[in-house]
């Protein structure tokens, strides 16, 4: 028998605008892109932190109220909020926790980890700030 | 009965004649109870010929029927007509594999990566018959049961970006089967499976989409045996650097 | 055993999924203070700034400034290399992995360096 291929194949390949062909696949994009907003933040916050370190403390100060930083970070909160959610949901999916013969929910999972996160919110305000 | 006409949408490709897949029309009368394949069994025996698409069990078993309908991966024999009323149905060949002929698509990569995850019990010193079976608990079977029920089919393939991407991915059934057996009580095969699925195209490729788990027809989570996976393979490589000689 | 590359892979991946559970639970509150309450002079930042304040509780605050950041840059630069290879950068699949480890050690050493800078008895912890 001849291993040869008598007709070609078509092949097809996935353009870069895959991600708009399905709800999900936007969804999922969208998600990734919370990790932007994320990094950028940590960027700045370094370059700040270097300002105070180097004495220029008040640039720093500055720095935070440039109204394209603030309104940078008004849209970097929700979309860090987004990466919490998101994550705090895949981690039910991924380790659900199993009380006798009920196993726990992904949506239970994510209620229980927000209040999580405010409670952590809450108690780094008052120990780190407050006091 | 009543009767409805349903017009499908079907991609032809003849490598012998066309540079390039095309739509062809067909208006097909159903009953309630038809399925998209019934539909192509009908183009083929009444319209057309020349119309080639792989099926063999009509009850979702084989998994050898698989298109992309309306623009989603599914068993053609599990997606029934009704559902589409109105619309014309789009079936085209699964997405991400190339494609032979009108809806069928070249399965030698998905074979390849099948044997590669050596899907079967490995035992480092095989016990002789007489000495019984291997024993399992209902607790221990349950842990891997699920995907178990995998059926070949490559939806999660087809649903898969990352695996239309870059075609090296080890891919969501194959990981999903290889854990299947990482997680059996019975197994001794880890150190020879580990290797392959924590390769640098094996899980770590895997981002998290999670469309393979939605369009599994058999239930199978296959995401969540790539992250179980994932953590293992962490587990493991960071308690090899704490104690670089104890624990595997 | 693992491979050599496949276990290096690994243990990045592990902590990129540790940097995600920094993100997820400390970064929202980092970003309110600073980026939000203090400018807009909002609960609880009417007066201070967020920086000095968090740094005035010496070494719990300087571990939580370092935690959360360095844990948000790593979790954030290793998502978002990924994210463009999938939007079409693909062939540069290579070079963007070394460009966000760059940054990450970069960032990473930056706050470490600079946090010492503000508060060096930290090096003094037991």
């Amino acid at each position: 028998m001849s291993k040869e291929k008598p007709f070609p194949e078509y092949r097809r390949k996935l353009g870069p605008g895959w991600w708009l062909s399905n709800s999900h696949f936007t969804r999922y994009m969208i998600r990734e892109w919370t990790s932007f907003f994320v990094a950028l933040f940590s960027l700045i916050y370094i370059y700040e932190i270097s300002l105070f370190a180097s004495g220029a403390k008040d640039s720093a100060l500055a720095l935070m109220r440039n109204p394209g930083i603030i309104a940078f970070n008004i849209v970097a909160l929700p979309f860090t909020l987004y990466h919490a959610f998101t994550w705090f949901y895949l981690i039910g999916k991924v380790q659900p926790i199993k009380l006798g013969k009920t196993t726990s929910k992904p949506w239970q999972a994510l209620l229980v980890n927000i209040v999580l996160l405010l409670i952590i919110s809450y108690a780094v305000i008052q120990i780190l700030v407050l006091r | 009965m009543s009767q409805d006409i349903a017009t499908i949408r079907v991609t032809r490709y003849r490598p012998e004649k066309d540079g390039k897949p095309f739509f062809q029309d067909y208006k097909v009368p159903y009953r309630k109870d038809m399925v998209v394949l019934d539909a192509l069994n009908y183009i083929k025996a009444n319209l057309d010929g020349t119309l080639t698409y792989r099926w063999s069990c009509r009850m979702g078993v084989c998994g050898s029927c698989g298109a992309n309908v309306d623009g989603v991966p599914k068993l053609t024999c599990a997606s029934f007509l009704h559902e589409f009323k109105g619309r014309t149905i789009k079936v085209e060949p699964l997405t991400h594999f190339s494609v032979i002929k009108d809806l069928v698509v070249n399965m030698d990569d998905f074979m390849h990566k099948l044997v590669e995850i050596k899907p079967w019990i490995i035992k480092e010193k095989e016990s002789p018959p007489e000495e019984g079976e291997y024993r399992q608990s209902a607790e221990e079977l349950e842990r891997y049961a699920q995907f178990s029920s995998c059926i070949n089919c490559m939806l999660c393939y087809s649903a898969c970006p990352v695996y239309g991407l870059n075609e090296k991915f080890l891919g969501p059934a194959a990981i999903a089967l290889a854990y299947r057996y990482i997680e059996d009580s019975r197994d001794e095969g880890k150190d020879v499976r580990f290797p392959i699925v924590h390769e640098l195209e094996g899980v770590w490729e895997c981002t998290l989409v999670g469309e393979c788990s939605v369009v599994c027809p058999k239930g199978v989570d296959p995401m969540l045996a790539i992250q179980k996976t994932k953590i293992l393979g962490a587990t493991n490589a960071l308690k090899s650097l704490v104690m670089p000689r104890g624990g595997k | 055993m693992m491979p050599k590359v496949a276990r290096l892979h690994a243990i990045l991946w592990g902590v990129f999924s540790m940097g995600g559970f920094i993100a997820a639970f400390l970064l929202p509150v980092l970003i309110y203070l600073v980026g939000i309450a203090y400018p807009l002079g909002l609960w609880p930042m009417a007066g201070g700034d967020p920086t000095s304040a968090i740094l005035s509780h010496h070494h719990i605050g300087t571990l939580f400034l370092f935690v959360t950041v360095a844990g948000s840059l790593y979790h954030g630069i290793f998502r978002f290399q990924s994210t463009l290879t999938e939007l079409g950068l693909a062939p540069a699949k290579r070079a963007l992995e070394a460009i966000g480890y760059l940054i990450i050690i970069l960032g990473i050493l930056a706050v470490a360096y600079y946090l010492l800078l503000l508060n060096p008895s930290v090096l003094s912890l037991p």
